[in-house]
């Protein structure tokens, strides 16, 4: 019988994986923002603007971008992240709640695969035989990417920026966090994925850790290449220069994302945390009673307009 | 004939002039533990090719089988471990979505309302098309037992299950999820005649015609929103009609 909250994950930390990362945001081009409303995405209380910008190796990624209506000052900024296989969609209720709303698609979603499409399931495996050639190297980049360019567009106050979604959306956010601390004042962080990668690909045979379980069923001589990458990425090994507040949820019977590498999570950072656990959910990790408590987390933190 | 059952009858019609000519490759990869997994294309109406994951058990059939209806969204994920251990399983993917979108891409969110503006060129009508076929590919393998086939997902499996007789069970996690766009049409075109395009897609209307068990998420079975507890009670009432031993996703390894 599994105990999660007993279990322990850890992961090696590359000798060179501040170098690394910081070779990977170096040089990036201009993010070039473009902002086209879209009048049948926009009512009377939010307009939707489509919102195209430039990210690593040149790739011109979407998001969609939702604002209230005829605001007044600075608004507080959120970075909404998708979950492995969803969309985003327009994030007008954060935006309908006097935030500037900004919901990215990385590489490979639609609207951001014209050049980069490595479909799904393939996007967790995508050269993961390389750290240097991963195809998340370049996700990861248009995530953060996406937050500089929040704090940059007109209405935005960069001192009130978070981020926020679950699953890959949870893990992502951790990395952005960490990769953006002077930017970053809350992150809200639900059943977060890509955290204690290796160890979670023997705890689950749910999608996505699935997908490395099947490239290694074909691939097996390339376990020590493909365990190498995935340190380069895990959620575990960004998590410690995350300095603001975290809010994590997870459901102890998630299947999807174990819980222990949740609880891994919590542990491993060191600035203010809160967790919520919930014993009989899995994927959802008490969403219908969590959200209140996300958005009442940052509002306190980022203080939008009422 | 009312025109409900005109309308249908067109679509049956129409499926019909296009063969499947199913075309299976092994997917080694997938084939993980005790079953074998294939990609499958085959064509549905006016000759768009869509495509499944198909897991076939090891061992001597015929086994139980299920039919999984894609969801609303670009990506469907192959069928869980263990849906394999337990069944044939083929999980589609219609017109437009991910592995099915060449030379048509849906968009979301858009794809809800494409073409509502007429029940013959709303897109949902080739792409209930599209889940007949999955049924008719699926109850046509030699290694399922014809007595015990399920569908699974949202309203498309009362659609699907309503036009193809011959399922076992039917279980629905409700209406398709495309309510904030209908909302997004409504606003922009206030006379759309999206109702009445509908009309034609109602679940109720269509799942007169089942007859067997329906198991419907909101009135057959109250959500406690802890999805481990709700999943291991929809998953076992699906078990018992198929005769399988029913299994959590947290334990399946």
């Amino acid at each position: 019988m599994r105990d999660p909250e007993s279990a322990t994950i850890t992961v090696e930390r590359p000798a060179d994986f501040d170098e690394f990362w910081a070779d990977t945001f170096a040089g990036l081009p201009d993010p070039a923002p473009e902002l086209t409303r879209v009048p049948h995405l926009s009512d009377d209380r939010v307009d939707t603007f489509d919102l195209r910008f430039t990210s690593y190796q040149g790739v011109r990624i979407a998001a969609w971008f939702c604002v209230p209506r005829d605001a007044q000052g600075p608004l507080p900024g959120i970075l909404n992240i998708p979950g492995y296989i969803s969309e985003p969609m327009p994030p007008r209720g954060f935006a309908e709640r006097g935030y500037a709303a900004l919901a990215i698609a990385p590489r490979g979603k639609l609207r951001s695969n014209e050049v980069f499409n490595p479909g799904y399931p393939g996007l967790l495996t995508h050269d993961i035989a390389d750290h240097y050639t991963y195809g998340y190297r370049g996700f990861y980049v248009d995530t953060v990417r996406a937050l500089d360019v929040l704090a940059g567009l007109p209405g935005v106050d960069p001192d009130r920026l978070g981020v926020q979604g679950s699953s890959q959306g949870g893990g992502l956010g951790v990395v952005t966090a960490a990769l953006r601390p002077e930017l970053v004042k809350a992150v809200a962080c639900g059943a977060p994925y890509l955290c204690g990668i290796r160890e979670c690909v023997g705890l689950t045979r749910s999608y996505p850790y699935e997908e490395i379980t099947e490239y290694l069923h074909v691939h097996p001589s390339h376990a020590e290449d493909v365990w190498r990458t995935v340190a380069y990425y895990d959620g575990l090994n960004f998590a410690p220069a995350v300095r603001a507040p975290i809010l994590i949820y997870l459901g102890l019977r998630d299947d999807v994302c174990p819980p222990e590498s949740g609880l891994a999570l919590h542990r491993a950072l060191s600035g203010p945390k809160e967790l919520h656990t919930f014993p009989n959910s899995g994927h959802h990790a008490g969403l219908h009673w969590i959200f209140p408590k996300v958005e009442a987390f940052l509002d306190q933190h980022l203080e939008p307009l009422s | 004939m009312s025109a409900f059952d005109e309308y249908w009858a067109g679509v049956d019609k129409d499926l019909a002039r296009f063969p499947a000519r199913p075309v299976l490759t092994p997917a080694r990869a997938r084939s993980t533990g005790p079953f074998t997994c294939y990609d499958v294309r085959l064509s549905g109406i006016e000759g768009h090719r869509i495509f499944g994951f198909l897991s076939i058990p090891d061992g001597d059939g015929p086994f139980p089988a299920v039919l999984e209806v894609p969801r609303y969204g670009s990506v469907n994920q192959p069928p869980h471990y263990r849906e394999r251990l337990r069944y044939v399983v083929f999980s589609l993917m219609h017109r437009g979505q991910r592995l099915a979108d060449s030379p048509f891409r849906a968009h979301y969110p858009g794809l809800f309302t494409l073409g509502i503006e007429s029940p013959a060129t709303y897109v949902y009508r080739a792409i209930v098309a599209d889940c007949l076929r999955g049924a008719e590919f699926l109850f046509s393998r030699p290694e399922v037992d014809p007595a015990r086939v399920g569908v699974t997902g949202d309203d498309l499996a009362v659609l699907t299950a309503a036009r193809r007789p011959g399922f076992a069970a039917v279980r629905t996690s409700g209406p398709i999820e495309g309510a904030p766009e209908l909302d997004d049409h409504l606003r922009a075109y206030p006379d759309s005649a999206a109702a009445s395009t509908l009309a034609f897609f109602d679940s109720a209307l269509h799942e007169r015609s089942i007859t067997a068990p329906v198991l419907r998420v909101g009135r057959d079975y109250d959500l406690t929103h802890e999805d481990a507890t709700d999943d291991t009670a929809l998953d076992a009432w699906l078990a018992e009609r198929l005769g399988v031993r029913a299994m959590t996703r947290f334990d399946a390894r």
